[in-house]
Formats: C-alpha cells, sequence, structure tokens
C-alpha cells in the first residue's frame, strides 16, 4: 500500500478539543464535503472549499466550550445533521445551521463523550453514563473509573441497544441497558474508540494512550483480533476514523496522534506510510472528500485550530526553467487578504498597546491578562520506565522555566530542539533542578522526557512563556508519586511469596483511598462506590508487583518488592501524622520474598550486563577489523557475532540510558530495606 | 539549492573535524580522515598505487589505503607547500608531533616534535613569508614550517588554540591567521602581531574563511556564526554542536553561503549576511566533516559532507533547469501559514488587551526596578556582584531568570524562592568569571502569591567589563610590575571611562593627576590606574592577563 499525500491548509479557528471536527457526508459518491468544526470559545461553523477559498455556509455565536462534535440522523438516511456538546447541553443543527434540538441534560458532571445513533443519544460525563431515547431518560450506570468514550454497536446489525465504554482503568465495559454484561481488559487505559462493522458482531479499534489495538466485540463474547505496538516511539493517539484511502474498496483505519503524525493501517495488513503534518497534537481527524472531487483525502484539525488536508491530489506546480515558481493567481489574493487583514490588525494592535501603557501610568488600573490555554500531558512510559512532559500553546513558546523539588533526571529527546541550559541549584530553598527550555522560532509544542526515583517524591513545576504581548508565564505543576513507576492492573500472580503491611486506624474510606491516590498513579480521584477497595498496581521496571486492599479503619498492602512496601510504609505514616490520624502499622516480613525478587531482577540485571559489555567491546573490535584487514576467521564466533549485531546493539544501549545504574539502585535500596524491616539497621 | 549527486559508504569511521581533501598526485582529489587505532584513511578511487612504508592496501577491491600512524591523531590537512603548488601533501598532527607526507611518493617529508601537541593544521600563505607554511596550533602556541621543515614562524597566543584559518582579514592582499582558542577568544595575527581580537561564549571550535574579510566560526556550546572583520554579522544557537564549517557558493551569485555540519547529523547552509537557512539535509549519524573537491573528475566542484559513520555524500549546486522543479511546491502554503500565524497572533494580543479580567491580576502601575552593585561582606558567599531585583508594590517576584552567555554554567541563571519565602524583592548573586561585558537579559515573573499565571517583565542590563573590581578602601601596596603608556585624552575622559567600565557606588572624580587603586573580587590582587597630566597612563598590576586586557581598552 503506497499512498503519496500532500499538505493543504484550509482555515484555522480556536482551540479545539479532541474530536470536535467531522465532515458531512455528500449523496453523491466523492463530492467535496463540508466540514463541521467546533472550537473551545463555543462557535461551531461548517464550511465548504471553493477553489481553495474557505466558504463558510454557517457559524453559531460564541458560547461555553464545545466538547464533542457528532453526526447523527434518522436510522437509514444520511447522518447529516449535527450533534455538539457543550457543558451539560446537547445541541443538534441541520446541515443548513438552523438549530432543531437543544436539550438541557442537567447533568451534574459536564459531557466529556458523546455518540448519536438515530434517536438514540448517548452521553458520558466523567463516570455516569447515560442512555437518551428522543431526549428522555432510559438508562444510567456509574462507573468506578473516568469514562474516555462512549459508543453504541449499530443498531441495524445488533437488534438490542450496546454501548461499550472505554474507561480510564483499562477496561472496556459492555453494557446492556442499565447493567454491565461484561468487561473486557486491555494493556492501556483507552482513550478513544472507533467502529468498523462487520457481520455479526463488530470490530472495534481501541487506543491506548500510544498504541492501537483492534477488538471484535458482539453481545457475548470479546476477542482481540490484532494490536500495533508502538515501536517507534510515536506520541499518544487523540483520534480515529475509518475510511478508504487506498481505493481498494476495504476500510482503512487512520490515526492521529498528538506529536502531529498521522499513520494509515490497512486492517488486512499492518504497514502503513506515516505522513508527518505540523508538531502540533492532532485532535480531530475524517477521512473524506473537501478539496476537490474525485480525490480522497484524511482532513485533520489540530489542537490550534488549524484544520488541514492531506489530499491524494497531486500538487505538482506546472513549473518551467527559471528561478521562481509564478504564485498561483488565488494563492496571490489569498496573500493580499492576509496581508490587508494583517496591517488592519495592526494598527488595531499598536492603539491598544499605547492604551495599555497609558492605563500603566494611572494608580488605580490593574492589569489582567486572561490564562491562556494550555494543552499538557505528564505520562508514564511503560517501555523506559520513565515520564514524558508534553506541552503545547496556541502561540510560539519563548521559553519554559522546569522547577522541580525532588531530583529527577532530564533526558534529551529528538524531537525537541529547545535549547536546554540547567542552572545551579539551592536545594535549600526547595530546587533540585532548575532548567530553562528556550524555543526556537514558532515552537508551539514542546516535549520532555523525566526520569523519577521511585520513593523520592513532590512536584514538577513547568512555568510556560509563550510569545505573546503582553508578556505573562503560566505554572503548570504536575505530581511525581512515591510509586511513580506503577501502573494499574487487573492480574495478580498469586504464587509469588508477598511481604504485608497492615495499617489499623480511626480513618475513613475516603481517607485511606486519598493517601493511596497520593502514592500511586492511575487511580480515580473520587472514591470509588462500595465498602473495600482492591487495586493491583505492577513496576513497570521491575515487573514486580502490589496489592492494594482497604477499607474503613483498615489497609492491607502486599507487594514482592520490600522496597515498594517501605516507601509505601514511610509516605503513609507520614501523611496520617499529618492530619494528626493515629495508625498502627505492623508488617510481616516474608524471607522468601526477596530471594525470589532478586531472581526477577537477574535475568534483566544479566541482559544488561552483557549488553554494556558487548557495547563496550564493539569500538576494540572494529578497531581489530581494521587493523588486520578483511578476515575475520580468528575471531570467535561471539565477537563476530557482537561485530554483526553492533548497531541493533548500539541502539538498544541508547535506548535505555543508565538502565544498568537503575537496577543497581534498586538492588541496593532492596538491600537497606530488607535489613530495616528486620530491625538491625 | 544543492543536489546530492553521489553517497558513498567508507565503512570506516571517521573521526571528527579531521577530514581533508588533497590531491596528493596533483589531478585527483583523495578525500582523506584519520580513523580509528591512530590511522589515517586515504579513499582512492581514481588511481592504485599505493604500498610499502607506512601505507597498507586493505584489499584488492577497495578504494582505500591506511596510513599508520600509531599514535592518537588530532589533526589531519592537506595542501600544497612547494611554490609550484602542482601536487598536495599531507600533514597528520598528534599530541606530540607533526608529520610532513608525501602520499605519492610514500615518504616522510618532514617530523617535528611538538611538545605543545597539534590540535589545527592550516596550510598557505601568511603576510610576507616568501614560502608556504604549514602553521601547527597547540596549547598557546603558533609555529609554521616550510617545505624543509624549517621553523619560519612562531609566535605565542592565549590559550590552547582549537582553531585556525588563514584569510585575507584586512583586505590588503595578504593572508592573516585567524586563531580560535580555548579561552573563548577568536584572535587575528599579521605575522606576530595581533590586529583583532573579539571575545565569544564558548571555546571556538571552527573558524573558515569566507568572501571578502568575512569569516565564519562554531563555537563549543552550538553556536554558529558569521563575523565581518571585526563586527558580527549574526550568530545562530542550537541544541547540537556544529562540528565543521565550511563556506561554499551553492546559488551561484559569487558569495559563499556557510555551510555547517550538526552533532545530529544535520548539515545546513546560511547565507552569509542574514544567517538565514537556504538549504538543509540529514545524514544517519553526526557529521564529521565538510570539504569539497572534484571528486567525479568532471570538472565541478563538489560539496562533500562525511558523516562519523563513514558515510559520504556528495552535493552540486543546481542548474538552473533543475532549480524551478526544486522549488518547494509547499511555498505558497508556507507563505500562507505564516501570515496567517501572524494573523493569530495579532488577534491573539487583541484579545489580551480586551479581556483585562479574570487571572493574574496586579497593579498596572507596577513596575520592576534592578540594581547592580558591588557585595564583599554577604555571608556564606564570597565577595561578588549582586543584581537586586524588586517590584514598586507588593506584588511578589516568584521566580527571576537570566539568559547571559558566558557568565553562568548554561546560558542561563535562574532565583527560585521557596513558596513561603516569597516578596518583592530578590538578590541574585553574579560571579563573572572574565573581565567581559556581558547583557544580562533579565526575565523576571511577577504576580500574587497564589497566582498560577504571572505578568513577565523582560529588561535587559548590561554587566561593565571591570565589574569584579572595587576601589580600595584602605592602603594597600602597590603592585610591583606596570604597563606604561600615552594616550592623547584628557584625564576627565579615563575617568569617564572608569566610571562607565567598573561598578562604582559613588562617581569618580578627579582633578590633577589620576590615580585610582581596584582591588580584584577574584582575588588577583590590586591595580592601579594612574594618569599624569601629560597623557602618561600606568597600569600597575601584577595580573599580566588584566594589564593586557585594560591597557587594550
Amino acid at each position: 500500500m503506497e499512498l503519496n499525500l500532500t499538505r493543504v491548509d484550509y482555515m484555522q479557528v480556536g482551540v479545539t478539543s479532541p474530536r470536535t471536527m467531522k465532515l458531512l457526508p455528500e449523496k453523491k459518491h466523492k463530492a467535496p464535503q463540508r466540514v463541521a468544526v467546533a472550537d473551545q470559545t463555543g462557535v461551531l461553523q461548517c464550511f465548504n472549499m471553493k477553489k481553495g477559498e474557505a466558504q463558510v455556509a454557517f457559524k453559531t455565536l460564541p458560547g461555553t466550550k464545545i466538547t464533542r462534535v457528532e453526526l447523527g440522523g434518522a436510522l437509514g438516511s444520511p447522518s447529516d445533521k449535527v450533534f455538539i456538546a457543550t457543558g451539560s447541553e446537547v445541541r443538534g443543527f441541520t446541515k443548513k445551521g438552523k438549530q432543531f434540538l437543544g436539550y438541557d441534560t442537567n447533568l451534574t458532571e459536564s459531557i466529556k463523550t458523546m455518540w448519536v445513533s438515530g434517536s438514540h443519544l448517548f452521553l458520558g460525563g466523567n463516570y455516569i453514563f447515560n442512555h437518551y431515547i428522543d431526549c428522555k431518560d432510559e438508562d444510567y450506570y456509574l462507573c468506578s473509573d473516568r469514562i474516555n468514550d462512549v459508543l453504541c454497536l449499530p443498531m441495524d446489525r445488533i437488534q438490542e441497544v450496546t454501548p461499550v465504554l472505554a474507561c480510564q482503568d483499562r477496561v472496556l465495559r459492555v453494557l446492556n441497558k442499565s447493567n454491565m454484561l461484561y468487561e473486557f481488559e486491555v494493556t492501556g487505559p483507552p482513550q478513544s474508540l472507533a467502529l468498523f462493522s462487520e457481520e455479526g458482531g463488530s470490530q472495534i479499534s481501541v487506543t491506548i494512550n500510544n498504541q492501537t489495538i483492534v477488538v471484535y466485540l458482539n453481545r457475548t463474547t470479546p476477542s482481540l483480533r490484532w494490536g500495533v505496538p508502538n515501536d517507534k516511539r510515536l506520541g499518544g493517539i487523540l483520534c480515529m476514523d475509518n475510511f478508504d484511502m487506498s481505493g481498494d474498496g476495504i476500510e482503512d483505519l487512520i490515526v492521529g496522534r498528538d506529536d502531529g503524525t498521522i499513520e494509515v493501517f490497512g486492517y488486512d495488513e499492518a504497514d502503513e506510510p506515516i505522513p508527518k503534518l505540523v508538531c502540533e497534537s492532532i485532535s480531530s481527524l475524517q477521512g473524506g472528500v473537501v478539496a476537490s472531487q474525485g480525490y480522497e483525502e484524511i482532513v485533520a484539525c489540530t489542537y490550534a485550530g488549524w484544520i488541514q488536508g492531506l489530499t491524494t491530489e497531486p500538487q505538482q506546480k506546472k513549473a518551467g526553467p527559471g528561478d521562481m515558481v509564478p504564485l498561483g493567481a488565488d494563492t496571490q489574493n489569498k496573500l493580499s487578504t492576509l496581508k490587508s487583514e494583517i496591517d488592519t490588525l495592526q494598527a488595531k494592535v499598536l492603539q491598544e498597546r499605547d492604551k495599555y501603557h497609558i492605563a500603566a501610568m494611572s494608580d488605580k488600573a490593574i492589569s489582567a491578562v486572561p490564562q491562556f490555554d494550555v494543552n499538557d500531558k505528564f505520562s508514564l512510559n511503560r517501555d523506559d520506565a520513565s515520564y514524558i512532559l508534553s506541552i503545547e500553546v496556541k502561540a510560539a513558546i519563548d521559553n519554559v522555566l522546569l522547577q522541580s523539588d525532588v531530583p529527577i533526571d532530564l533526558l534529551d529527546t529528538e524531537k525537541n530542539s529547545a535549547v536546554v541550559s540547567y542552572s545551579s541549584c539551592d536545594t535549600e530553598n526547595g530546587n533540585f533542578l532548575l532548567a530553562t527550555y528556550r524555543c526556537q522560532a514558532n515552537t508551539t509544542r514542546l516535549e520532555l522526557k523525566i526520569r523519577s526515583i521511585e520513593g523520592q517524591y513532590g512536584t514538577l513545576q513547568a512555568y510556560i512563556t509563550p510569545r505573546l504581548q503582553p508578556k505573562t508565564c503560566q505554572v503548570r505543576q504536575y505530581k511525581i508519586k512515591p510509586l511513580s513507576l506503577h501502573q494499574r492492573t487487573h492480574v495478580l500472580d498469586d504464587t509469588r511469596p508477598m511481604n504485608t503491611l497492615k495499617l489499623t486506624g480511626q480513618f475513613s474510606l475516603a481517607e485511606i483511598h486519598s493517601w493511596v491516590s497520593y502514592c500511586l498513579p492511575e487511580i480515580p480521584e473520587r472514591t470509588p462506590p462500595g465498602d473495600s477497595i482492591n487495586f493491583y498496581f505492577l513496576s513497570t521496571f521491575l515487573d514486580t508487583q502490589l496489592d492494594c486492599l482497604y477499607k474503613k479503619g483498615e489497609g492491607t498492602f502486599r507487594s514482592d518488592n520490600i522496597s515498594t512496601i517501605s516507601i509505601l510504609k514511610d509516605v503513609l505514616s507520614k501523611e496520617a501524622t499529618r492530619r494528626k490520624i493515629n495508625l498502627n502499622i505492623s508488617y510481616e516480613l516474608e524471607e522468601n520474598s526477596i530471594p525470589d525478587t532478586l531472581r526477577r531482577i537477574h535475568p534483566k540485571l544479566e541482559y544488561q550486563l552483557l549488553l554494556a559489555k558487548k557495547v563496550q567491546l564493539i569500538d576494540a573490535l572494529k578497531e581489530l577489523q581494521i587493523h588486520e584487514g578483511g578476515g575475520l576467521d580468528f575471531m570467535s564466533p561471539e565477537y563476530r557475532q557482537i561485530l554483526e549485531e553492533s548497531e541493533t546493539l548500539k541502539d538498544e544501549y541508547k535506548k535505555q540510558p543508565c538502565h544498568l545504574e537503575r537496577l543497581y539502585g534498586m538492588i541496593t535500596d532492596l538491600f537497606i530495606d530488607k535489613f530495616k524491616f528486620k530491625g538491625t539497621m | 539549492m544543492l543536489v546530492p549527486v553521489f553517497t558513498l559508504k567508507l565503512n570506516h569511521k571517521i573521526n571528527p573535524r579531521m577530514v581533508t581533501v588533497g590531491k596528493y598526485d596533483g589531478i585527483h582529489p583523495n578525500l582523506t580522515a584519520a580513523t580509528t587505532a591512530g590511522k589515517v584513511f586515504i579513499h582512492n578511487p581514481h588511481s592504485r598505487n599505493l604500498s610499502g612504508g607506512r601505507a597498507s592496501e586493505l584489499s584488492l577491491d577497495s578504494d582505500i589505503s591506511l596510513l599508520s600512524i600509531n599514535k592518537g591523531i588530532s589533526a589531519v590537512a592537506a595542501g600544497s607547500l612547494d611554490p609550484v603548488g602542482v601536487s598536495d601533501m599531507l600533514l597528520v598532527g598528534t599530541q606530540t608531533d607533526l608529520l610532513a607526507y608525501d602520499v605519492q611518493n610514500n615518504t616522510d617529508v618532514f617530523y617535528k616534535e611538538a611538545p605543545d601537541g597539534v590540535n589545527a593544521i592550516a596550510i598557505g600563505k601568511l603576510g610576507s613569508i616568501d614560502s608556504k607554511l604549514a602553521i601547527s596550533g597547540g596549547n598557546c602556541a603558533l609555529q609554521g614550517y616550510d617545505i624543509e621543515g624549517n621553523d619560519l614562524f612562531w609566535t605565542v597566543t592565549g590559550d590552547n588554540v582549537c582553531s585556525l584559518a588563514l584569510s585575507d582579514f584586512a583586505g590588503e592582499g595578504i593572508s592573516e591567521l585567524i586563531v580560535g582558542s580555548e579561552d573563548y577568544d577568536i584572535r587575528v595575527f599579521r605575522e606576530d602581531e595581533i590586529i583583532a581580537e573579539m571575545t565569544e561564549t564558548e571555546a571556538i571550535t571552527a573558524l573558515c574563511p569566507m568572501t571578502a574579510g568575512r569569516f565564519g566560526y562554531a563555537l563549543a556550546n552550538g553556536t554558529v556564526g558569521v563575523y565581518n572583520k571585526t563586527s558580527r554579522y549574526w550568530r545562530i544557537k542550537s541544541k547540537n554542536q556544529a562540528v565543521s564549517i565550511h563556506s561554499f557558493d551553492l546559488n551561484g551569485d559569487g558569495v559563499d553561503e556557510l555551510i555547517t555540519g550538526w552533532t545530529n547529523g544535520k548539515i545546513d547552509a546560511r547565507s552569509d549576511r542574514t544567517g538565514e537557512v537556504v538549504f538543509k539535509d540529514n545524514m544517519s549519524s553526526s557529521v564529521a566533516g565538510i570539504v569539497e573537491g572534484d571528486y567525479r573528475s568532471n570538472g565541478n566542484t563538489e560539496l562533500i559532507c562525511c558523516s562519523v559513520e563513514g558515510e559520504v555524500k556528495g552535493f552540486l549546486p543546481a542548474t538552473q533547469e533543475q532549480k524551478g522543479n526544486l522549488m518547494d511546491v509547499n511555498i505558497e502554503q508556507e507563505k500562507v501559514r505564516e501570515m496567517s500565524q501572524r494573523k493569530q497572533n495579532l488577534l491573539l494580543e487583541l484579545k489580551n488587551y480586551e479581556e483585562n479580567a479574570k487571572m493574574g491580576i496586579i497593579p498596572a502601575n507596577t513596575q520592576l526596578q534592578t540594581s547592580l552593585s558591588i557585595r564583599l561582606d554577604a555571608e556564606g558567599q564570597e565577595p561578588h556582584v549582586d543584581l537586586f531585583v524588586c517590584t514598586t508594590n507588593d506584588t511578589v517576584l516568584r521566580a527571576v531568570l537570566i539568559f547571559a552567555e558566558g557568565i553562568f554554567e548554561g546560558e542561563s541563571h535562574v532565583v527560585h524562592p521557596n513558596l513561603n519565602q516569597l516578596n518583592n524583592t530578590l538578590h541574585v548573586p553574579i560571579y563573572p568569571p572574565k573581565d567581559v561585558p556581558v547583557d544580562l537579559h533579565i526575565k523576571a515573573f511577577v504576580g500574587c502569591k497564589s497566582s498560577t499565571q504571572f505578568h513577565v517583565f523582560e529588561l535587559t542590563r548590561q554587566l561593565p567589563r571591570f565589574s569584579m573590581y572595587t576601589p580600595c578602601t584602605e592602603q594597600v601596596p602597590e603592585p610591583k610590575s606596570s604597563v606604561t603608556f600615552t594616550v592623547n585624552e584628557r584625564v576627565q575622559r579615563i575617568v569617564l571611562w572608569i566610571n562607565q567600565h567598573f561598578l562604582l557606588n559613588n562617581e569618580l572624580t578627579c582633578d590633577g593627576d589620576l590615580n585610582a587603586g581596584f582591588m580584584s573580587l577574584r582575588g588577583s590582587g590590586p591595580i592601579f590606574i594612574q594618569m599624569k597630566s601629560g597623557g602618561q597612563v600606568t597600569l600597575r598590576t601584577d595580573d599580566m592577563d588584566l594589564a593586557g586586557t585594560s591597557s587594550r581598552q
């Protein structure tokens, strides 16, 4: 499958939320479609392209921010009605722009996700899922963790209404009315869902943070079809669509990521071209026809509101010999209108600037600049147990100051081109890291990699200054939790010997829940329903496990890694003391657990040591190769193999810097913690 | 615009900055570079006749011959030393010696001990010296040898030499030697006289002569720029480091562009005037060197880029016909995009003024005040220059960022006080390591204690050259050493100069003869500036570096 795509810019709207752009269907096959897009200023607009110019068909007035756009219509007819979710309200517009529906759901949570099918409306808030038929409340489900996406299996195939929820706690929940049919566990928190219909059931593409899997679901059995691991370390996925780009009659899966890459996968084969867009995260995309009849394209909308097409239409210019390509007449026009717009704006801005400066002289005036939007993400990368911090602003970023009150390491990522500078730190003022990132012109997105140490917890702060007058900066805080390298899981290996930490005292369920969520990532902020709560965790670095079971007045934590228990004990007792709660702490040290954990670390350690040794040898062996001029027969097969694999070995070594040192550190901690618990240290 | 014309994989590592091209037989250019194990390889695709002596042919089907130097190589250069200048000679420098080698005849031409090491080699005519010289730069020393190995030129310079270039700096038809060294200085020598000196912000790792007295330079911190005589045209800084710079005319306008090869494998060509990028390409690993030569023997000079992994790429300037097609098809799009981005920025700014509400409120008349002074008695701190920052009301300073080059470890210094110690004043201690004037770009985050959004106040202060000196308060014995010279100025002018270049609490005034004493905060002793009304100036100090710097002012 070979795709040749060229990029075209259409227009720019305000900052957009994920999945707020849709293409309206056209009756005629491959006829140019209209684009409906909504932004965070609350404006929904619908436009089509005519001779390279965007022509707006309708535009609503600004209001509260729009979080989702979906298309709908009566079953069997084309879905050409636009539904938008804003706050707790759902509005419907015809393709002409007439509002035919304004429905206030009176939900306490604002709507995060929406799915429309005929007269059925499915809404997801943070934790609550609601199903309406003709705007009448039908079903209701309360989730134990955040709902990331909602969809409903196609009703023309499956008679009963079967909604599917993608939840933060790594499961897909399939519902029947207000009850759960079954749960299907996936490898990470699912972010978004897309439907790919098939006889009998439905394939659903699920994106998990930065990988894609396809799951086959019906009312009784789920099965995993295939998954695409994220080998290339691309960013997280925000949106997907199914559309036949390759023209082979089968729909392809298109995926948009937050680092600006778009991928196209064939459903039958997993080989894909990756057209790279700009360095802005893609908030929504869809396949269709927009610019000119007959040419399929991927229309993508970025966070900053750029709407762009990746079209199959060749954009070659008929350039003859000579220096300059004459600019097309329409481009010429476009440029001149833009220029005049800029000029008037410039004049206006100058006027306002003067006004601002005059105001600065008076005593009573205040200067207050509206908060700019920052799209940031701080997520654990499983592969190398490090955190990725991405920051995106609508205007270009001037500089970012990073400050941390715990020791952390900043790693270089190839994706950013900013000049980093470390400042000397004064630890007595709580500064363990002070670094500035000075960005090159036109950088709107910055990605950083951070390595944390378990047991060292605190806050990382980023002061973000965009290149915008009057200059302001915004602080963002990111918690580095005591057990920062742990990840939620749903299975526990019961055969391992486990150490136990038991807490008893006068505390409520909500209190202990808040302490646990203080220690561990991926825990819902809200206390889940029920009398007792049970979570399983896996260390992304050592693959050791942790079992948390707690209820009012009692908490039990079990782990095969004594260091994990030690960290938990320290943090929990500190937290409880801070709130003046008396805790009884008891622990059971399982002697067997230490050799067991060491045995678990051993292969990793051995592998890393061997890798380090091999990498060390590469240069020397290469030198020998040069000295001896070609013939390598005298070398042992082991060395010859190192030489042959030198590139892959080096790559692997580069991928996980300091891995060995981290392992050493963890083994040392294990030793110290063992004796700490035994009371001899 | 450049078009790639050939790529080669040499399967030999190339040491960074040790690549050259020599016409050892007088006709064919051969790519020559230092590789691992103390060897130099010569890529010779045109003829094959090397063997015996130092050279050994790798295998029959290879175009590469290897020279064993058997020491760590530190510099490689090729050029002709004989007056006729037909065939080139290879010069190889190590940390202990310099070898001139005739590749064609496979013999050593001369071999010189170099106790100061050889960090850089330049070949060519220097000033009025008749014969061509091979000039080597080591630790503080510059030495030039002719073809017989006679030592015709010798002088000293400030620090370890990192880079050398020969260029007609003054535009008088003879070449001067430009020397970049580890003390951040670029010095221009007309034979053994220094005619210009420019201070940069890091060690100068590469220099290259360009058209009409201009030259390009690269620093160890990732800066690349162009000087026109003593004034800098432009500079840019990247997070990667420039390994090699080369001048090459790629658009046929008769003016060379600056080609830079970076550690991340990027190659870019920039206009010598503005620094604007006119061409970019990528290698798969770090660039090791950029040279030029007619490598395909068809009369066109190619730009040849080599990577550390032994990948070689040759480029040619595009012909007229190709140019049209090579124009980026997206150029219109780019233009529209750029304009739209500008429009967007203006709209956002307008919105900022219109929506004067919500967050991060501070009184509009808040001002930021800064002052520089010398602090001798701060508790637990060495004597230093103190930058005092305060706001004019009870708003707090959340953090202060100072961007300045050459005085901090990186390019910036951050002061971020604890949340419960926030107030409207901040002291920033500064320890300038050298006597250079520095612009301090100060960014202060001003707001309230609980704000999440702050106003950023930006201003620039200049730190005077001699800010690390304080007037002597008590009697100090005068230093024994001194520099004496005569200037054609009134005493008042010198007093004015002192007031501008020192950090003084009270302006210095003087009637009659001047005698001002200053004490170094770095502990390198006092300096006395004395001047008689006749114009005779005496600088008394035991710090030779300081005497030099201050007398040149």
